[in-house]
């Protein structure tokens, strides 16, 4: 069976500052992969190039074993790869409803929207009872509630989620694991960056740590030892 | 009574009074009828003006290029190829339409540095204008452009057959922008202003949206100039490239209310006949002056313009603010 997702030796940047060093990974379908490492490591520039943000210079990213190195973001979002960025990047101006709707905004998303909406209200109780409120209004934990909302009412074949606990109260950050859980039970094939190590992990069939551009270790999830984790993502640190 | 009725209401009243009130109150008064025409047509170019700017979130200082190339696009259409007028109207907006695409590569810039490439762009057809003296007659511009043709006994070719061509494009051009800014199209092109990244990530395709705004709009402005070559059957690139066609419609939209849809007719019909038939019988000489201060007091007293001013009144309760 193909990888849902696989990253071949991609090298990324913003201009002449090249971030990711010969990054290659793989997400399996059905799965949840976890990216943990330090600030700067290149994990968000890493979903960023993947989703066609920022362009790739080497190497390759393939969906379910095709090349998607050369397609337009809005193309790759219509394909099923889906991103829930960092900071949310919700509509601060429109309505609840209105930026689940944006979220659908694919050809293909469009028929299914109000099926999908119901979905994303049902797991979201929260979020249909503020359906009429401007988005601009909404907790951290709301906010994060419709920004992953918004991402399910694309339909996704595979998920990025970027830091989704960012900023959010300790039980709020337990609400956000709880529907991570859940979606991961449903089957999404989720690649997740992430901090809150210990939470991740507990999630995590595989788990990537990325230093400094490059991928440093990469291990199953029940075997990643978290100590040992923790010396390799600090170590480095001190030691640079 | 809901807001919705209430506008329905005003805007039916409003058609009716414009096409049935207007001729047969000012049918006969050719000099009124000549400067309500004159208005709508700044009207049209400040409602094509107000939809790249509200809907692709582009500030133009160039949309005199469009009229200009809509205008001698017709023009020359039906002088040497005998195209029938309406038709060579409509491909002066195809004209304008295309003139946009060279334009395209400017969509990469932002705010200030869109608006001053676009202003740089409109000097490029106007020289173009001026040097292709073959089609264009130069300078010395174009004389005795064919004038709209008498259909169904009707004499479009006279001031009230132009009122209702020129009316019936600004309708048109507003509907339009109406029925963008209410579909999913215009939902995606309001949060594109928030966040253009936001907007890529769920699947927008938000250069191919702004790019298709643009040609509209060029579209739209065309297919004015095109109605104004015919109308006036006259054209020299001074005139048809004139800054006039970029500064009045921006004057009109701001104060008329640029976020809104009626905004721009609104603001084109009371700035131009305000000015020429009260403040220019009064000081023949820099009557603009007074224009300019009312503009200035317009913006401390309304920065919405004058449309919210007017709905400020009946409706207190406003959500749809932001609309």
């Amino acid at each position: 069976m193909t990888n849902a997702l696989d990253i071949l030796t991609l090298r990324a940047g913003y201009g002449a500052i090249n971030v990711l060093w010969d990054v290659s990974l793989s997400v399996e379908t059905g799965k949840t992969t976890v990216i943990v490492g330090p600030n700067g490591a290149g994990k968000t520039t890493l979903l960023r190039a993947i989703m066609g943000l920022v362009p790739a210079t080497a190497g390759d990213i393939r969906v379910d074993g095709q090349s998607r190195k050369a397609m337009k973001t809005w193309d790759r979002v219509a394909d099923g790869v889906v991103m829930i960025p960092e900071g949310r990047m919700i509509f601060p101006d429109m309505t609840v409803e209105d930026n689940l709707m944006m979220g659908a905004f694919p050809p293909g998303c469009r028929r299914d929207w109000k099926r999908n909406k119901a979905m994303v209200m049902d797991m979201f109780p929260r979020l249909a009872e503020r359906r009429g409120q401007i988005a601009g209004t909404l907790s951290g934990g709301e906010a994060q509630m419709l920004a992953i909302g918004r991402g399910l009412m694309e339909q996704p074949r595979v998920c990025l989620i970027d830091e989704p606990s960012l900023g959010l109260a300790p039980v709020v950050v337990d609400e956000i694991f709880r529907i991570l859980a859940r979606l991961r039970a449903e089957g999404l094939t989720i690649l997740l960056v992430e901090q809150n190590t210990s939470r991740a992990l507990k999630i995590a069939d595989h788990v990537y740590l990325m230093q400094s551009g490059k991928v440093v270790l990469s291990e199953r999830g029940d075997r990643v030892d978290l100590e040992r984790l923790h010396a390799l993502y600090f170590a480095h640190e001190t030691a640079a | 009574m809901t807001k919705t009725l209430m506008n329905r209401i005003v805007l039916t009243a409003a058609l009716a009074i414009a096409y049935v009130g207007v001729p047969l109150l000012l049918g006969g008064n050719a000099y009124v009828l000549g400067l309500i025409v004159a208005a709508l047509t700044i009207a049209g170019v400040a409602v094509a003006w107000a939809l790249l700017g509200n809907l692709g979130g582009m500030v133009s200082f160039g949309h005199a290029a469009f009229f200009g190339v809509g205008s001698y696009t017709s023009a020359v259409l039906a002088m040497k190829l005998g195209v029938p007028v309406f038709a060579a109207m409509l491909l002066g907006g195809v004209g304008a339409a295309v003139s946009s695409i060279a334009m395209l590569p400017a969509l990469r810039l932002r705010g200030p540095y869109f608006a001053l490439a676009i202003l740089a762009y409109a000097h490029i057809f106007q020289i173009l204008a001026t040097e292709m003296t073959a089609v264009t007659g130069g300078a010395g511009g174009l004389l005795s452009i064919p004038r709209f043709p008498t259909l169904l006994g009707f004499e479009f070719g006279e001031k009230l057959g132009g009122y209702l061509i020129v009316l019936t494009i600004v309708v048109l051009a507003a509907f339009a922008y109406d029925a963008i800014r209410r579909s999913t199209w215009g939902l995606a092109l309001k949060a594109m202003h928030d966040t253009e990244v936001a907007t890529r990530v769920v699947g927008v395709p938000s250069t191919h949206l702004k790019a298709a705004m643009l040609v509209l709009s060029a579209f739209i402005t065309g297919v004015v100039g095109a109605f104004n070559a015919h109308f006036i059957s006259f054209l020299d690139p001074d005139y048809a490239f004139s800054s006039g066609w970029t500064v009045l419609p921006i004057a009109a939209a701001i104060f008329g209310g640029y976020r809104t849809v009626w905004g721009p007719v609104v603001g084109a019909l009371a700035i131009y006949l305000v000015d020429q038939l009260l403040f220019k019988p009064i000081l023949p000489h820099g009557h603009q002056m007074i224009l300019g201060v009312l503009l200035c007091a317009m913006i401390l007293f309304s920065p919405g313009g004058l449309m919210p001013a007017l709905r400020r009144r009946p409706v207190k309760e406003n959500r749809h603010a932001h609309a």
